[in-house]
This record gives structure tokens, C-alpha cells and sequence, in this order.
């Protein structure tokens, strides 16, 4: 698609996003700014000090876009804006700013539901990028992330047939929680596969929730099972059960590789038999847990035993960040969506909904 | 040349309602407009912004300056409130001046009682049971559940959103204060942004009704520009 050049707006959660996005595609500016270590005090985020600092870097954030992207208001076709799901408080940042944009530059302004950007993450180029085709349709996409956990079908263009979804946890969360019973640093993700990849022995088995021949997942028994598993290891090794004292090194490595492989084994074998079964001609992997080195070998794997590309977004792009707001607002711009000055945030925003 | 005379824009989302008003730069007020917020301030704020000011006959380039309410107040007022000052401050290039809520509410109570403004004791709900007290000159404080301000015999007390949950002879001035707010906010604004305004940036809400067990965190964020 060529088109017109968006500027987009995330922050659903704990990142403030902005970029400048042209024809759907190309990236000219994607800024963020993480509170990750805000929030790494309480494990978690805490949605009313997210919501503050949204309001505190939203606008550096937008200066340092327009910096980087060397263009002007002139330019700029339409505003997009995450308007759901995600936190109440977070999300009414980005949408009060951006719709204040649009009206006083006179923009046309477009809201994005963050699961959609999180899809198409996977068209966007980077700046030195040589064009590429675009994910062919039928696709099935995996979001994976700290608030989502989905397998969807896209026949189309924002069209979407949710296969299914987490019935409890979000996969991210799972991560976050053994994380913590660990003792491993928040988040839990890069931690738990830093530590998995030291592990020299790979025979810690963690239960797998198969949920029959659905689509869904579950992750909430794979949790308690890891407090039993790592109770056990704690007092095999005479440790104290509280956690006041770390488990060896060698030992957190192997509990955290069983823990990642089943949690990598659920998600790679549900995408990979819901492709087939769409007769999918591509397979998306988003959302931040996409960012996981074992998920993306697992699937990278599977997907060329079946014949079918993988496209999964680099690490930066598979975060929430504004350039996949961008992506899908322009989508939505070319079908004609247009959002109007009363434009509110929806927490609990369908993907299906348009 | 544009011979059009400038005018500010003020807003405040900090109480249960919302208020906004146009004045020119020395403060004198050209509108007002005020209603109950309930939980919809993020629909309603900018369709009467724009509302106001056809009402006054300006156009938006004609502004020279935000003002906003940084409480304290209502988180998801509050949150509105600044996100929308800040985007148009940006969008037109003005400088913007926030001022406290609770210090504009002590004003427009002292001017409504005919008292000094030291006599007055301001109480605003934070949460379903406790309170915050803001005096002139201090900052603002919670008041934990079922504890009272300590009061000197000639203070006089200001509650504000709190029927119910303050004496009745308070919660009335609390709302002739609220009546005056719009007014006050016009004035207090004009002399913050004849003084310079506030860093665009920096300005955040006045928090100090944060979920108990909760530090303001003052940490960084991590900055990416995205490196490939
Ligand atoms: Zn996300």
C-alpha cells in the first residue's frame, strides 16, 4: 500500500509510543520510552503510576519523533491512536493528546485496537529496508505478550477470526510470576531465558495445559505447578521456603528452561496445527513474548517443516510501540474509519469490533 | 499582520465538575461553561472546548495560553485534563501554566466568604474513604479514613465533592468555592503564564492521593529510539 503518512499514539500499558508511519509500512520515527524500570520495584505495573508517567514523557516522546523523522505537520495525512484494550487510565493519555492533535492541526483522526497492531507489526519496514511483500492472506497470528495471549485468522485486511485465547493468565504473566518465584529480576521474560540458556541439563518436566482440541490456552496451572516444582527444589536443597535464599545457579537454570519449553511447546503446537487447519499460507508471531529466542527457533522450525513463512517482527517492534498503531491506522484510514473529537478509551476494546 | 487580540484557554477535571473558560491575557473572562464530569470526561472536554470558543467567536489560533487544573482530584479527570492542555499548548506553539486545583479552590472560597485565606481548610475526597486537606501554603496531605483535620478555633472549613463525608456548612462553601473555580482559574492562570508558564514536559498532576503503599515513583524511563 502506498499512502498517506500517520502519526500514531500507544500507551495501553506501561509504554509511551509515538512514530510516523507512512503508507502503512515504512517507519520514519518509532520512539518509546519504557517504564519497565518504574515499575520493577513493585514487580508489576502500577496503573497510577503508568498513567503519570504517559503524562510526563508524552511529549519528549513526541518532539524526539518529529526529530527523528524529519518531516512536518504539512505531511501528515491522519492521527492514529490506540483506543483499547488495555489500562483505563494509561490508554486516556494517548487518546486525549491524540485527538487533541488532530483537531488542532486539522488531521483526520483513526482509532487502532492495540491487538491489531500487535498483527501488523509484521508489515512494517524499517527505514533502510528494502520493500518486501506483504504477510500473504490467509495467516494465522500468535500474540503473545504480558496482557495477551491469542491465535487469530486473517482472511483479509482487518478482518480477524479469533481461534482462541488464554482462559486465565496471559502467557507474559506466567513468565513474570516463575520469574519472581525465581527469585529471577522483573521482567520475567528476559530473564527466564537468559537463565534457560544456561541450563546444562534439560530434564525439569512442567505440566502442559492441552485444553483438548481447542485453540485456548491456560496458564494458570503451569504456575502453581512451578511453585511445586520450585518448593520441591528449595527443600531438596535444604533451603529455607520463604525464597530468603536463591536456589543454585545451575538448578534456577533448569527450572526456568522446563518452565519456557512448556509454555514454548503449548503455543508453537496449537499455531502450528491451527495454520494447517485454516490452510494458512503465513504464520505472524507479536506481541513481546515474540521477542522470546525459543519461541521464534521453535516456530521458525515448525513453519519451514510445513512449507510456511514465519514473519515475526524484530524485538522492538513485537513491544508495544506507536509505528504498529501506525501500520493498522493506516489501514483503517484507507477503509474509510474516522474517529470524531468524543473518540473514548475502551479497557476491555474486542479485537473483533471496528 | 493578524490584528486579532490573543485569549487563554483554562480547564479543570480535577473535581466532580468540570470547568472550562476563555478569558482575554489579563485574565478577564470572555466565557465559561461548566457541567457534571461523571466518568466521561474524555468524550465531553475537547466538543466543548471547541463549543467555547465558537460560543466566544475565536478561532483556536487565536489562543496565547493554557491553563489546566492539576488537582488534586480525580485521577481519570486529572489525566484528561493535562494530556488534552498539553497536546494544545504543543499544537499551537503556547506556553501553558498549570495551577493547583486546590490552591484555586481556596481562593475562590476566601473571596466567596469574605476571609483571609489562611483561615480556610480545604477537604477533597481521595478514594471512597479517605481525604486530602490542602491550606494555602502547604502541601497538600491525605487524611487517612475517619481521621480529622486538626482545625484552630478561627479555621474554616472547605469540602469540596465530599457530601456526606463533611459538615454541612462546609460542603455549601465547598460548592460556592466550585462555583468561582472557572473564575479563579482565569485569573490565578494569566499571572502564572504572564510569570512564564510551566515546562511542557514536566507538568504532571499533584498526586498526592496515590493508592497507599504506593511512592510516587520519580525513576527514569528507558529511552529507545528504536536502533535496528
Ligand atoms: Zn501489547
Amino acid at each position: 500500500m502506498s499512502g498517506p503518512l500517520l502519526l500514531a499514539v500507544e500507551s495501553s500499558c506501561d509504554e509511551t509510543g509515538i512514530a510516523l508511519i507512512e503508507g502503512g509500512r515504512r517507519i520514519l520515527a518509532n520512539v518509546v520510552a519504557s517504564q519497565v524500570a518504574l515499575h520493577a520495584g513493585t514487580g508489576g505495573i502500577v496503573p497510577e503510576v503508568a498513567a503519570r508517567a504517559h503524562l510526563r514523557w508524552i511529549v519528549p516522546v513526541l518532539d524526539a519523533a518529529w526529530a527523528d523523522a524529519g518531516v512536518s505537520w504539512n505531511d501528515v495525512g491522519a492521527v492514529a491512536v490506540t483506543r483499547g484494550p488495555g489500562l483505563a487510565g494509561s490508554l486516556l493519555v494517548g487518546v486525549s493528546f491524540a485527538k487533541t492533535l488532530a483537531w488542532a492541526h486539522d488531521k483526520p483522526l483513526v482509532g487502532v485496537n492495540h491487538l491489531e497492531g500487535h498483527l501488523y507489526a509484521a508489515w512494517l519496514l524499517d527505514p533502510g529496508d528494502a520493500e518486501r511483500d506483504e504477510p500473504p492472506f490467509p495467516l494465522v497470528a500468535l500474540v503473545v505478550s504480558g496482557g495477551h495471549t491469542f491465535l487469530v485468522e486473517m482472511q483479509d485486511h482487518l478482518t480477524y477470526r479469533l481461534l482462541g485465547q488464554t482462559v486465565d493468565d496471559a502467557a507474559g504473566e506466567a513468565f513474570d510470576k516463575v520469574g519472581r518465584l525465581l527469585g529471577l529480576p522483573y521482567p520475567g521474560g528476559p530473564s527466564i531465558q537468559r537463565a534457560a540458556e544456561g541450563a546444562d541439563r534439560h530434564d525439569a518436566i512442567f505440566p502442559r495445559a492441552w485444553l483438548r482440541d481447542s485453540y485456548d490456552f491456560s496458564f494458570s496451572g503451569l504456575k502453581t505447578a512451578a511453585r511445586r516444582i520450585v518448593d520441591q527444589a528449595r527443600a531438596d536443597a535444604g533451603l529455607p521456603a520463604d525464597g530468603s535464599q536463591p536456589l543454585a545457579a545451575e538448578v534456577t537454570a533448569e527450572l526456568a528452561w522446563g518452565f519456557q519449553e512448556a509454555v514454548v511447546d503449548v503455543l508453537a503446537t496449537k499455531t502450528i496445527r491451527a495454520a494447517e487447519a485454516c490452510g494458512a499460507r503465513s504464520i505472524v508471531l507479536g506481541g513481546g513474548v515474540a521477542a522470546n529466542a525459543a519461541l521464534r527457533a521453535r516456530l521458525a522450525g515448525e513453519a519451514e517443516a510445513c512449507g510456511l513463512p514465519l514473519i515475526v517482527p524484530r524485538p522492538g517492534l513485537c513491544t508495544d510501540n506507536g509505528a504498529m498503531i501506525g501500520a493498522a491506522g493506516a489501514w483503517r484510514f484507507a477503509a474509510g474509519d474516522r474517529a470524531g473529537l468524543d473518540l473514548d478509551a475502551r479497557p476491555s476494546l474486542p479485537l473483533a469490533e471496528r | 499582520m493578524d490584528e486579532r487580540p490573543g485569549a487563554i484557554l483554562a480547564m479543570d477535571t480535577a473535581t466532580g465538575e468540570v470547568v472550562i473558560g476563555i478569558a482575554s491575557p489579563d485574565g478577564a473572562r470572555l466565557g465559561l461553561s461548566r457541567w457534571p464530569a461523571g466518568h466521561r470526561h474524555g468524550e465531553q472536554l475537547l466538543p466543548a472546548i471547541e463549543r467555547l470558543l465558537s460560543e466566544t467567536g475565536l478561532q483556536r489560533s487565536q489562543l496565547t495560553g493554557i491553563v489546566v487544573g492539576t488537582g488534586p482530584g480525580a485521577f481519570t479527570g486529572l489525566r484528561v485534563g493535562l494530556a488534552t492542555a498539553k497536546a494544545l499548548a504543543h499544537a499551537l506553539g503556547c506556553r501553558i501554566g498549570g495551577v493547583p486545583t486546590g490552591e484555586a479552590l481556596l481562593v475562590a472560597a476566601a473571596v466567596d466568604a469574605g476571609l483571609p485565606l489562611e483561615r480556610l481548610v480545604l477537604l477533597m475526597p481521595a478514594g471512597p474513604s479517605d481525604r486530602v486537606e490542602v491550606r494555602a501554603g502547604r502541601p497538600a496531605r491525605r487524611l487517612a479514613g475517619g481521621s480529622e483535620p486538626d482545625l484552630a478555633p478561627d479555621d474554616v472549613l472547605v469540602a469540596v465533592d465530599l457530601a456526606e463525608r463533611a459538615p454541612a456548612d462546609a460542603v455549601a462553601r465547598g460548592e460556592r468555592a466550585r462555583a468561582g473555580l472557572g473564575e479563579v482559574l482565569l485569573r490565578l492562570g494569566a499571572e502564572r503564564l504572564r510569570q512564564g508558564g510551566d515546562q511542557l514536559s514536566e507538568l504532571v498532576p499533584e498526586y498526592v492521593t496515590l493508592p497507599r503503599g504506593v511512592a510516587a515513583a520519580t525513576g527514569e524511563v528507558a529511552w529507545s529510539h528504536d536502533p535496528r
